[in-house]
């Protein structure tokens, strides 16, 4: 908007843009910064991907003596061990094997599924299936999210067994069956919410690409709704999806981690950060056994810390390069 | 405010009726399908079927799930919002209402502290843009906005009250210097979304002619960042405010359960425990009506600020 052109340049460039050394300087913090939360994110998703293999201990080992019990870091447990003496390192890893889990499986279902499908629906086809969906969409951003992901998984609740026991019986999953239904659970509880933010960006892109001249064009040579969105929609919707997405993923692990800190998500035999939190029962439990709560809480406070900063950082990679467009 | 507004205004209202009937709808089927019952929560482990058969008449849940449905729906027209069977003898109006106060209370504090806060950082930062000062302060705020509010609860809690010693942890009432750990445990998690906001918004506005032709005109810096950049790039902020308004009402799970505050959010957590049907309705239902009018609120606010984007007037359907 601010052309070259109309405005005589009255002062000299150095006063209006900041010295170079120091814009090196920013970028490049800027980008170490999105580079150690890669290496962070990096680094957990393989963790958890792999925490049966690279686990020192089997996840529920417990050792019920004095001497084994609510131990503080140590050379044969590097992160210590909770009240039943199992090892907290073992825990922290299949806990981010938890993470891990629920965030790809809400990134395709909430995100990928709903709210890119939804968006490109919105947005292509317009009319009152656009109002439909962008009008819903609003009023369930408006809701208590927690208490509704609450409301959701107690009803469920009284389910669990039931289900669980049908799975033990009928189906090769024997003891992993109880957890399985309780990640349906909390994902049944996440979904309805986790394809909000994504399907509007993505209709507010649509429309500015529906009007351009290679789309029209694409249609009157008689190509498919299926093949222009997917040909020539989708490749412009990405970029901004993705960075939609990686802002949005913060909250969608949280909400694991507060519905099993609540004990109504992922809790016991299977582990959760929110379990293990939810373990350090008090403030006087808390003094006198810190080191459990930045052992449980510590790993996932980063992952959720890298998560916004890589958010943040796109969003400005992205806004500056919208903006060198204008 | 022209008859384009008004119709778009209307539309906007009309379209809320169905979206708040199938929330209605689904959440009530959902409670209602739900195992465990209100009856079990009044009447304990055990009780004979005589028992829960007199209950179940008192509160027509022998009725078939649409008569249910139909029979609230009903009351709820006449501003009936229903019985609470976890406070017996209570009616759900009578449980919710007091509860909300509590929780707007502090939840307007905390706004004002996210917002009070969030807007200058995000000036801060944005004035500061190319040198390692922007980055840091933002990753800062969003360094505290990543950590769960129930560990912040912990470590507030333990350092404030167990180690200083300066506040305690029961309730005495909103306007209280107990309050003031909470209430800074809400806000602070939320001043990161506000300032990166801002911050975009100002780096927005920098671009603009007017601003290098008040810097062309010598005015002073403190001049042109107070009244050009932050007063233009307020705008935007409009909707954000406006958005987090009906969410003041909701509370704040975790801080209300830390602290023991007696707040709709512990009521809510309670009542989906319970569960209380009538209640949890009444919650959702308040939360999705406030929040569709807010939305409409925003729309006709932005219709008088700035008369460029008066809606109705280039829409062109």
């Amino acid at each position: 908007m601010a052309s070259e052109t109309t405005v005589p340049v009255l002062l000299p460039e150095p006063e209006l843009a900041p010295p170079r050394r120091f814009r090196t300087l920013r970028d490049l913090l800027r980008k170490k910064i999105a580079l150690l939360a890669i290496a962070y994110l990096a680094i957990f998703y393989a963790c958890g991907l792999l925490a049966p293999f690279i686990a020192p201990y089997g996840l529920n080992d417990q050792q019920l003596t004095v001497e084994t019990r609510l131990q503080p870091p140590s050379a044969d447990h590097l992160l210590g061990t909770d009240r039943l003496g199992r090892d907290m390192l073992t825990r922290v890893l299949y806990s981010a094997r938890t993470t891990v889990v629920f965030t790809i499986v809400i990134v395709i279902s909430g995100g990928l599924f709903l709210g890119l499908g939804l968006g490109l629906l919105a947005g292509y086809r317009g009319g009152w299936v656009d109002t439909a969906i962008m009008r819903t969409g609003e009023v369930l951003s408006g809701m208590p999210t927690l208490i509704l992901m609450l409301a959701i998984t107690a009803s469920f609740r009284g389910r669990i067994n039931s289900w669980s026991f049908w799975l033990e019986d009928h189906t090769f999953l024997g003891d992993d069956s109880k957890t399985l239904v309780k990640f349906t659970i909390i994902s049944l509880a996440t979904v309805p919410f986790a394809w909000l933010g994504s399907s509007r960006i993505v209709r507010s892109q649509v429309l500015a690409i529906r009007e351009q001249a290679y789309v029209t064009a694409a249609e009157s040579l008689g190509a498919t709704t299926p093949r222009i969105l997917i040909r020539h929609v989708l490749p412009g919707v990405m970029p901004l999806f993705l960075v939609g997405l990686s802002s949005g993923m913060a909250g969608i692990a949280g909400a694991e981690v507060a519905l099993s800190y609540l004990g109504l998500g992922i809790d016991e035999p299977a582990a959760s950060f929110g379990n293990l939190i939810g373990d350090v029962n008090g403030t006087r439990f808390f003094e006198q056994y810190p080191y459990l709560l930045v052992a449980g809480a510590g790993p996932v406070i980063l992952f959720l810390f890298s998560w916004n900063l890589l958010g943040d950082a796109l969003v400005d990679v992205f806004d500056r390069r919208q903006n060198s467009h204008r | 405010m022209g008859p384009g507004l008004a119709g778009y205004i209307i539309r906007r209202l009309l379209w809320a009726i169905p979206v708040l009937f199938l929330i209605s709808i689904t959440v009530f089927a959902m409670l209602r399908l739900a195992p465990g019952s209100p009856i079990d929560a009044i009447l304990g482990q055990r009780y004979t079927e005589e028992q829960a058969a007199v209950l179940r008449d008192k509160y027509g849940y022998d009725d078939p799930l649409p008569v249910q449905y139909v029979k609230y729906i009903g009351n709820l027209a006449q501003g009936d919002l229903g019985v609470s069977t976890r406070h017996r003898d209570f009616t759900a109006s009578e449980i919710i209402w007091p509860k909300i106060w509590i929780s707007t209370q502090l939840g307007l504090i905390a706004l004002v502290i996210v917002f009070g806060l969030g807007i200058p950082v995000g000036v801060y930062a944005a004035m500061a843009r190319g040198t390692f000062i922007d980055p840091l302060t933002i990753a800062f705020w969003l360094a505290i906005e990543a950590i769960p509010t129930f560990v912040l609860v912990t470590l507030t809690s333990w350092f404030f009250a167990l180690k200083l010693g300066v506040i305690d942890l029961g309730y005495e009432g909103v306007w209280t210097p107990n309050m003031t750990v909470p209430v800074l445990v809400m806000s602070l998690p939320g001043v990161a979304g506000v300032a990166r906001f801002m911050r975009a918004s100002v780096i927005g506005v920098l671009g603009e002619d007017y601003i290098r032709t008040a810097r062309a005109k010598g005015l002073k810096e403190q001049t042109i960042v107070l009244t050009h950049i932050t007063r233009n790039a307020l705008l935007p902020m409009i909707t954000v405010i406006g958005l987090s308004l009906p969410g003041i009402t909701t509370g704040s799970l975790f801080v209300e359960v830390g602290f023991g505050i007696p707040g709709i959010a512990n009521e809510s957590l309670q009542a989906v425990l319970a569960p209380d049907y009538d209640v949890i309705l009444a919650l959702v239902l308040f939360g999705a009506t406030l929040f569709v009018l807010a939305n409409v609120a925003i729309d006709i606010l932005y219709g008088f600020i700035d008369p460029r984007v008066r809606v109705g007037a280039g829409r062109g359907q």
